[in-house]
């Protein structure tokens, strides 16, 4: 399904992407509250410019990594480019499919089992039943889960969270595959098989976007590297430039910590 | 000669223009395309079967003892009522305690569809965050549990009203179109309630009084006919009137329904599917960051 992309063309194209909304102050908004809080003046919502006038072009054939401090936008972006947040301006064009499941999506219901989830979530993002039947060993199988993934999620770890999600997200190929941190946990040896999976799913007829505050991995995996900061994007180009503007914006220099973490 | 290349070129580019291209751009308020949206939805129908097939099955629903729970839950409160009744009242005769079973049921189907359909959006924040989907799929499988609950209790319906000796009919088949008219305003209801929750956090905790204002202000303890005047008005405003005085005259008594008031039942139905619906799909690419 993904052969028909040619390394060099273009696989995401975003334009001017802004995203602003409204969210609660209180995490629950309720009619309670509401009530409490009318007449006072208090607002109740606060305006989140959570990207800001991005313009940025992936390629298939190209790893693009992108980096920035917490609430930079990242996964705003990704989100925008799998369809979930629609922009409040600009315009984002996708050719070819996306992974609309992203790796967090995975458990989303604590109660069921994992494989309960990882179908459900699969269906959810538009994959048929046999797609996902054609996937679900080797997805069990990278997660190392063994029986555990006919056990409730909420009896998971993070780590066995974390690992379940990225399989999913990199198991079901799409011809542009989004990781949103999900190397994040999990123990050195599962690190080490998804910096693997993610160097052997490098492929001209494939575009991947990498988000993680692994500078290492960012270094070593990606060949394009995009810096957001506050909704902004800061620079774009090669890998070990940007990686070192942000090292020297973040003026944590580089120390093995930043590194060596997935 | 040079311009096989461009051709090459052009129809290369062509091929690369008409491929499936998803664009994404800032949404006009109102409605979603309708088309897109509901081709998406289609996509996602083992995602809802599947989905309503998990749920009931946390709730032991493959079970003999949990379908057996979900009977006797309402058979518990049909008995309790019917005692009630008959304290308080003095009468009650098999026709009513028919009556009463069969309107309890009914109106648990369109309850339960509402209870569920509640947090339907709310609880699945990480899937809402993470995946793109058509979110209306979330209460429209919720209902699909609710109708799954509410199956098991027709059967025991009919075996209650053979021990009472009452008459069955041709007319009882009417009952089909009056279970598709509660179904439709339980999944309204359920819509309807889910994208309120994204809001208003705390409706939950209202729920348990507004099903049972419901259940007292509808002919469920009464009959539709024993109304007095002065509070006729009710027939006007409580949707649950029309929908159970149909199912009772159909089920119980075994009558021909009063078109009249089917079309009322049908007119409150789809009214509250199309307005929930309405507000649902205009807001739901909101729900990403409200959740």
């Amino acid at each position: 399904m993904s052969d028909q992309h040619k390394s060099g063309e273009i696989a995401v194209s975003v334009k001017d992407l802004g995203l602003i909304y409204k969210t609660t102050i209180d995490k629950k908004l309720s009619l309670t509250n509401r009530i409490k809080n009318l007449g006072r003046g208090t607002k109740q919502t606060r305006i989140v410019n959570a990207l800001d006038g991005v313009n940025l072009d992936v390629d298939y054939g190209s790893v693009l990594g992108v980096v920035g401090a917490n609430g930079a936008g990242k996964s705003t972006m990704m989100r925008v480019i799998s369809g979930i947040l629609p922009p409040t301006t600009g315009r984002v064009e996708v050719y070819g499919k996306v992974s609309t499941l992203l790796a967090l999506g995975v458990g989303f219901n604590k109660q069921l089992t994992g494989r309960q989830n990882v179908i459900l979530g699969g269906l959810a993002s538009g994959l048929s039943r046999d797609e996902i039947e054609h996937h679900f060993e080797e997805i069990a199988d990278f997660a190392e889960l063994g029986e555990a993934i006919d056990a409730p999620m909420r009896t998971y770890s993070s780590g066995m969270y974390a690992r379940l999600g990225f399989s999913v997200a990199v198991t079901v190929k799409p011809d542009i595959l989004i990781v949103d941190e999900a190397l994040s946990t999990g123990d050195a040896r599962f690190k080490e098989k998804s910096l693997e999976k993610l160097k052997e799913l490098r492929g001209d007829n494939r575009a991947l976007i990498l988000v993680s505050h692994a500078l290492g991995t960012i270094r070593e995996v990606c060949n394009d590297v995009a810096w957001l900061h506050k909704g902004k994007l800061i620079q774009r180009g090669k890998p070990n430039d940007v990686v070192d503007a942000y090292q020297d914006f973040l003026a944590v220099g580089k120390s093995a910590v930043v590194n060596e973490d997935v | 000669m040079a311009l096989l290349p461009l051709l090459a070129a052009l129809s290369g580019n062509l091929a690369h223009m008409s491929r499936a291209v998803e664009v994404y751009e800032p949404f006009r308020a109102g409605l979603p395309p309708l088309g897109r949206y509901w081709r998406s939805l289609w996509a996602r129908r083992s995602f809802i079967s599947e989905y309503a097939k998990s749920e009931l099955h946390a709730s032991h629903y493959d079970s003999v003892f949990g379908q057996l729970w979900l009977v006797l839950n309402p058979l518990l409160l049909s008995a309790i009522y019917f005692v009630m009744i008959k304290i308080i009242s003095g009468s009650g005769d098999s026709t009513r305690y028919a009556h009463l079973t069969a309107s309890l049921f009914l109106f648990y189907l369109v309850s339960n569809a509402m209870n569920s359909g509640t947090k339907s959006v709310t609880s699945s924040e990480n899937l809402i965050l993470n995946t793109a989907f058509p979110r209306i799929a979330l209460p429209l499988s919720t209902t699909i549990v609710a109708l799954f609950k509410f199956l098991p209790t027709i059967p025991v319906f009919l075996i209650i009203k053979f021990s009472l000796g009452l008459d069955f009919g041709i007319n009882m088949l009417w009952g089909l179109v009056i279970v598709f008219i509660a179904l439709v305003f339980g999944l309204g209801i359920a819509i309807l309630i889910a994208a309120a929750n994204v809001y208003i956090r705390d409706i939950s905790n209202f729920l348990p009084y507004l099903n049972r204002v419901l259940l007292y202000l509808s002919p469920v303890l009464f009959e539709a006919s024993s109304v007095s005047d002065n509070l006729a008005f009710l027939k006007a405003v409580n949707p649950f009137f029309p929908i159970l005085n149909s199912w009772s005259r159909a089920m119980v008594h075994n009558e021909a329904l009063n078109w009249a008031e089917v079309g009322s039942a049908a007119l409150w139905a789809f009214g509250t599917f199309l307005i929930g619906t309405y507000l649902f799909l205009s807001r739901e690419r909101e729900f990403a960051v409200r959740v």
